[in-house]
């Protein structure tokens, strides 16, 4: 066998055990990778390196390192997902800096974190003064969590007691003029419904580059033709409207009637569709 | 436009907004928004029965523009 032949058979095994090694190894990202996995991912990557530009050595002893530096990490990562202390040892404890807006200076001490440090860490996290911090944690990874105080945090429709409607995520229906048919069985909508929405909108399917739907039946598309303008859907805020503009014209009824029976008639079923619309206003949005 | 006209509008738009009420009632996953909806449902379709005898008696009173 020639010696070039060598190498490219070599490399391309080496190569798929490398990819299936690292597909067991899990999905982390780089940098949540702790100091032994990152260290493990290089000594694998060297170790592919050798046995691929060097023909004579004997490319199962590469794969005998390559499971050893393999098979430890991963079983390290097995054991660490079933015992508490375990993890704790090997991908270590949270820190916490601030308690109850105390900044804890001992356990600053403990991390070698200095006050610049921690500043530039809450700095980070949007934060410019350490009294508007509540808790701040610092996790293993070395990044900093941070609580801020109730008054500090973002307004959330909750603190504002809004009633919102609940929001699921929306399906694409239509992506490069292709109708894709598993996303619109999940909302229980067939492609004929697709077509009556799009012969709405005056659009061919063709056309259509990406379309998707909220859980609303709500279609809204995006067309290769970038010069055509294509409506927003306005069925739920006209339907508000018109159901607002008949509140409002029974409310104007009862104040030009002068008979007394009929101004109750109308004024008693104004009241109830100000229920209604009180009733169905966050879900028209 | 007389009162009887206007009222008719109005009964037509009630009944505009019913049918738009159980449509989207109908198309939407969610179960406690299909229970609002239906629930809006309901009342406006006791508004439409109520406003309907009111066309009537309108139209009574006002045969010459009927």
């Amino acid at each position: 066998m020639p010696e070039w032949f060598v190498i490219v058979l070599k490399s391309v095994i080496l190569l798929i055990v490398l990819f299936f090694m690292t597909k067991w190894l899990g999905k982390k990202q780089i940098s949540q990778l702790n100091i032994f996995e990152y260290i493990s991912g290089i000594v694998l990557g060297g170790i592919v390196a050798i046995h691929t530009i060097e023909p004579e050595r004997n490319i199962f002893y590469g794969i005998i390192a390559m499971f050893i530096w393999f098979i430890v990490p991963f079983a390290v990562e097995f054991i660490a997902l079933k015992s508490k202390s375990f993890r704790n040892f090997t991908q270590g404890k949270s820190t916490v800096l601030i308690q109850d807006g105390k900044i804890m200076e001992e356990n600053l001490k403990k991390e070698g974190y200095s006050t610049d440090d921690l500043l530039e860490k809450l700095r980070d996290n949007d934060i410019f003064l350490a009294s508007d911090v509540e808790f701040a944690v610092l996790e293993p990874s070395g990044s900093l969590s941070v609580l801020p105080k109730k008054e500090n945090q973002p307004l959330t429709a909750k603190d504002l007691g809004l009633k919102l409607a609940p929001e699921k995520e929306p399906q694409t229906v239509v992506m490069d003029g292709k109708v894709l048919l598993e996303p619109l069985a999940n909302l229980s909508l067939n492609t004929n419904w697709l077509e009556t929405e799009l012969d709405k909108l005056n659009v061919s399917i063709e056309n259509v580059f990406l379309a998707q739907a909220d859980n609303n039946g709500q279609l809204t598309i995006d067309l290769y033709d970038d010069k055509l303008t294509v409506p927003q859907p306005t069925e739920a805020k006209l339907l508000l409207a018109t159901l607002k503009k008949c509140q409002a014209d029974l409310e104007l009824f009862a104040l030009e009637t002068n008979n007394i029976q009929s101004k109750e008639l109308y004024e008693r079923n104004s009241r109830k569709l100000q229920h209604a619309t009180e009733l169905v206003q966050p879900y028209l949005k | 436009m007389t009162v009887g006209s206007q009222v008719k509008s109005c009964y037509s738009s009630i009944k505009s907004v019913e049918a738009g009420l159980s449509l989207l009632a109908s198309k939407t996953q969610d179960v406690e928004t299909q229970n609002k909806f239906n629930e809006a449902q309901k009342i406006v379709t006791t508004v439409k029965e109520e406003l309907k005898q009111q066309v009537t008696q309108l139209a009574k009173q006002e045969p010459q523009y009927k």
